[in-house]
């Protein structure tokens, strides 16, 4: 039942003699799943999405699109994929309205159903309301949201997102990923790229993590945080006591589930304190309780925290991904980023 | 068929809407050459005097002579924007939009540059009733006028094939509004545009015998100074078909292979 609707094997892509952007990437997506491209700017997630909506040729590889094949369907691939841009490319002289019923003559939609069709994704966005204002006086996430019921217009069977909410606040972020979350359930196939792990975290069912053209992790969002293997358990103990804190120490690199025990002291009062790697996390706090209590140690603060894609990034790159939030927002021409 | 002529009028309808939403670009690109048609033909106005123009031309009115040139002048500042639009396109995203769209490349660029041709065509209206205001007659009445908007459209569009090829090798602005700026005034003066062949220098004449302005502005100058001359207009098509041809062909060939 498991059906494969991108194949991409071995796929290279290199800007004229040695800018390698895309360095033999495979990967299948499942139908009816969302797939995330999670890594920082100059990855190769930008390429590999226009290689993969026929904007960009390959170098080399070979990509099917729901059996398709890429370079010999050209135009049947267009037929069946939506794709929204970094850049979001509406036209800003044109009404909301105007904008899906341009797109909608684009995929050769009758008068009549066009007209439907705007309306209803109107509604979906929430911009009746300003469906015949022109996209100049739209915000970001206005322009985002158009965006996005226009790459849905033939109702595609992909959706491809390039970076679906680089720049946006916060609210409009959260209504981004619902609709995509809707999308989805309606059984829509998603390929999204992302340099922000929260949002890959909480939309993918699976992701690559790529890094400088390649493919450094594959699997589902729970199956990478299990992979840097551990939940993180932080102890802290009243300022000073040092004597406790050390005590703690002999006692906890005893226990064999603990992988590995880190002491942080550095005079300052809130860093008297321990760090503890280990599997099952919940399990072991109580656990380490107990023992502390019998030990007869007094525990300021204990916190249990489940291990994140960002240390995910970390161990497999040896970089964090380090996203500055982008104060401002799309700009309302929608230049393009360099 | 059906469907990329369907493709060809959403986009001519798409830049026709983009023009009358700001329609201060019409008078835009007709600033330069009205500056021209209002002073170049009042400081150069005793060229008219000059007996071998009046036999060459059929004139003694430098203006009414001048008008061609204007006509090209706006027709060539015109074909410029063909190609910034495009470049606008690539810039803002738009384009990727269309070209992940089923749709055929040339719908792309035939939208753009018929929509461009309607824009030349109201210029040189406006060129014309000011013309008029200002005493220069068109010999070959309405119908004359008729066949003068009908090549300005022509070989507007052909014209609007090199800002393109431009436009879509560099997708920059700047690259493509030199180029068209460079262009047209060396082109306009090594031309039968600003002064008959005949009164040119040699190796001025030799050069203007090659340049595509020079039959467009004979055709021009025969409808407005005589009448209908036919070797004039046969001759300003096949300069226009030319131009068209390479110019267009080029474009698209491009378009297609260029990826990215």
């Amino acid at each position: 039942m498991e059906e494969n609707i991108i194949v991409v094997k071995d796929l290279h892509k290199t800007y004229g003699k040695n800018i390698i952007a895309v360095d033999g990437i495979s990967f299948e997506v499942k139908k009816g799943e969302i797939f995330g491209f999670l890594g920082p700017n100059g990855a190769g997630k930008s390429t590999t999405i226009k290689i993969l909506t026929t904007l960009l040729e390959k170098s080399s590889g070979k990509v099917t699109i729901d059996g398709l094949d890429i370079d010999d369907d050209q135009s049947k691939v267009r037929r069946i994929i939506g794709y929204s841009s970094q850049e979001v490319g509406v036209d800003d002289d044109l009404t909301a309205r105007e904008n899906l019923l341009l797109q909608c003559s684009f995929h050769h939609i009758s008068k009549e159903k066009a007209k439907q069709k705007a309306e209803e994704l109107l509604k979906t966005v929430r911009l009746v309301e300003a469906a015949d204002r022109r996209l100049r006086t739209f915000s970001g996430g206005m322009r985002k949201r158009l965006d996005l019921a226009s790459a849905l217009v033939s109702e595609p069977k992909i959706l491809f997102l390039d970076e679906p909410t680089t720049g946006l606040d916060p609210q409009s972020r959260q209504d981004i990923w619902e609709y995509i979350i809707k999308l989805n359930r309606q059984g829509m196939t998603i390929f999204l790229t992302t340099q922000y792990m929260e949002e890959a975290d909480r939309l993918a069912g699976r992701l690559c993590i790529v890094d400088q053209g390649k493919i450094v992790a594959e699997g589902t969002p729970s199956e990478l945080k299990a992979q840097i293997g551990a939940d993180k358990i932080t102890l802290h103990f009243k300022a000073n006591d040092f004597a406790s804190c050390d005590k703690a120490k002999e006692l906890m690199e005893k226990i064999p589930d603990i992988q590995q025990v880190g002491q942080c002291r550095d005079g300052l009062v809130s860093e008297n304190g321990l760090t503890l790697m280990t599997k099952n996390g919940s399990a072991m706090v109580t656990h380490v309780v107990r023992t502390m209590d019998k030990a007869g140690i007094n525990i300021e603060q204990l916190n249990l925290s489940a291990p994140t894609l960002d240390e995910v990034f970390l161990k497999l790159t040896g970089k964090t991904l380090n996203v500055v939030e982008r104060k401002e927002a799309i700009s309302p021409r929608g230049r393009r980023r360099r | 068929m059906m469907e990329m002529l369907s493709e060809v009028w959403a986009i001519f309808m798409r830049w026709n809407k983009k023009l009358v939403r700001q329609p201060i670009l019409i008078f835009f690109n007709l600033i330069q050459p009205l500056v021209w048609f209002l002073l170049f033909t009042q400081a150069f106005s005793a060229i008219g005097n000059i007996p071998s123009f009046q036999i060459l031309t059929g004139t003694s009115s430098y203006i009414t002579f001048f008008t061609a040139a204007v006509i090209i002048q706006t027709i060539a500042s015109s074909a410029l924007n063909s190609g910034i639009g495009i470049v606008n396109d690539f810039d803002s995203g738009f384009m990727d939009k269309m070209r992940v769209a089923p749709i055929k490349k040339s719908s792309i660029l035939f939208g753009r540059l018929f929509s461009s041709a309607l824009t030349t065509i109201i210029q040189v209206a406006i060129i014309l009733v000011i013309g008029l205001a200002l005493g220069v007659n068109i010999a070959s009445g309405i119908l004359g006028t008729i066949v003068i908007f009908v090549l300005a459209a022509l070989f507007g569009i052909a014209w609007s094939g090199i800002s393109l090829f431009v436009a879509l090798n560099t997708k920059n602005a700047e690259t493509t509004l030199s180029v068209g700026l460079l262009t047209t005034f060396p082109l306009l003066f090594l031309s039968a545009s600003v002064m008959p062949l005949g009164l040119l220098p040699g190796w001025v004449q030799q050069i203007a015998k090659v340049n595509p302005f020079t039959y467009i502005a004979e055709a021009f100058q025969s409808l407005i100074i005589k009448g209908f001359v036919w070797t004039n207009i046969q001759n300003s098509l096949i300069a226009i078909l030319i131009v068209g041809v390479l110019s267009l062909g080029a474009s698209i060939l491009l378009f297609r292979r260029k990826i990215s």
